[in-house]
């Protein structure tokens, strides 16, 4: 159970670092290019990734 | 104490309270080393070294009350935290792990002591301190017990993925070690002890404000006074808690950063 | 008073995954309990559904913060 709970909230992290990074990289983009929507797909794409790669590790056992 | 002080230099209206409550004036002198949640830490440090002491000092095979105590707190991280999470190479990091759960525990718990009530680690820069050296310490592991190549490999490259791939999931690899780590360990320590006061003192104010009002508010304000005193009994969990979390956190850390692949 | 309403719907927002939360790792849990050695098939299933239910609210979150 104490390997769960560190399994919990290592998922978070991933989920928070994704969510970060490209959500961050696309909210540049934005204010470089004067645009709205590079962030939502940021957003997105770190969602996705994240999850694609908690998948890798904590999913395929 | 706090409370009577805040009450009558504002006298009248209700101040909701706000982070301006956790920047205390220091407590003698006129300089910034002297406020209280420095002194306060300094107190949990003389406090933890004299229990622990005395209840080392005359150990005996039957143990007196003092020397259980301590020792049930010992074994308590010694094997739930450190052999269950880390392994067969845990006994090089009790000393950390022990260290690190008492300084905590009574950090927090002195934020429901009566006459201090004030948890140290709801000021920021504690935490901070803390995280940075779980980091420091589970990447020295990691790099001394592997090597930095493959340290570093380990982290960054997840097997068996294609490699465009990589462009999306080593960026966020390295955001979660070097970064979002280190800062959830700290944050969250620090929000639930902040929360946690923030609380008690919106309950606690509020009831003494409520006991001034017309006598319709004063028939009220024992119910305030009542969700302070329940409130204050959960605290105690969140604080217990909270300390588990961290040290068990950094015990999980330290146990990825010792096996061969995470 | 004063503030941004972007964090009251942050905090509505929130209700949704927490309860999800608490039901996924309910169901785990007792799921475990009654059988122990299903825990290798349910845990996977556990912690992608978690993660599912946590993206929203850190979703949320973010976006109560740029916004």
């Amino acid at each position: 159970m104490k390997q769960d709970e560190g399994a919990a909230w290592s998922i978070f992290g991933y989920l928070l670092s994704g969510l970060i990074f490209w959500g961050g990289a696309g909210w540049l983009l934005d204010r470089w290019l004067k645009t709205h929507y590079f962030l939502l797909g940021g957003l997105l794409l770190g969602v996705g990734a994240s999850i694609y790669l908690i998948w890798l590790r904590f999913g395929r056992e | 104490m706090r409370s009577v002080h805040r009450l009558s230099t504002e006298g009248g209206g209700f101040v909701p309270p706000s982070s301006n409550d956790f920047n205390l004036p220091p407590v003698f002198g006129n300089s910034a080393y002297t406020t209280k949640p420095i002194l306060l830490v300094f107190l949990s440090v003389l406090l933890v070294s004299v229990f622990f002491l005395l209840a080392s000092r005359k150990a005996a095979i039957v143990p007196s009350k003092l020397q259980f105590a301590g020792e049930s707190i010992y074994a308590f991280v010694r094997n739930d935290l450190g052999r269950d999470v880390i392994g067969h190479e845990f006994m090089r990091f009790v000393p950390y792990l022990f260290t690190l759960f008492t300084f905590i525990l009574t950090n927090n718990i002195f934020g429901i002591v009566p006459l201090l009530q004030f948890p140290a680690m709801s000021r920021v820069s504690f935490p901070y301190v803390l995280a940075i050296f779980t980091f420091f310490v589970f990447h020295y592991v990691g790099i001394r017990k592997q090597g930095l190549r493959k340290y570093l490999k380990d982290i960054m490259f997840m097997p068996g993925v294609p490699k465009p791939v990589y462009i999306l999931l080593t960026p966020i690899e390295i955001a979660t070690f070097f970064l979002v780590r280190p800062l959830t360990l700290s944050l969250r320590l620090f929000a639930n002890m902040f929360a946690g006061h923030l609380l008690l003192l919106v309950f606690i104010l509020g009831g003494d404000h409520l006991l001034k009002g017309v006598i319709g508010l004063k028939l009220i304000s024992p119910f305030a006074f009542a969700f302070g005193i329940g409130l204050t009994f959960f605290e105690f969990m969140v604080q217990c808690l909270q300390a588990y979390i961290f040290t068990l956190l950094t015990a999980l850390y330290i146990a990825g950063a010792l096996a061969d692949e995470h | 008073m004063k503030g941004t309403l972007n964090l009251v719907g942050y905090g509505l927002s929130a209700i949704g995954p927490a309860i999800a939360t608490g039901m996924i790792f309910a169901a785990y849990i007792s799921g475990v309990a009654r059988q122990p050695e299903a825990r290798s098939v349910l845990q996977p299933i556990a912690f992608l559904g978690f993660a599912l239910a946590e993206a929203l609210a850190l979703f949320g979150l973010v976006l109560a913060f740029v916004l």
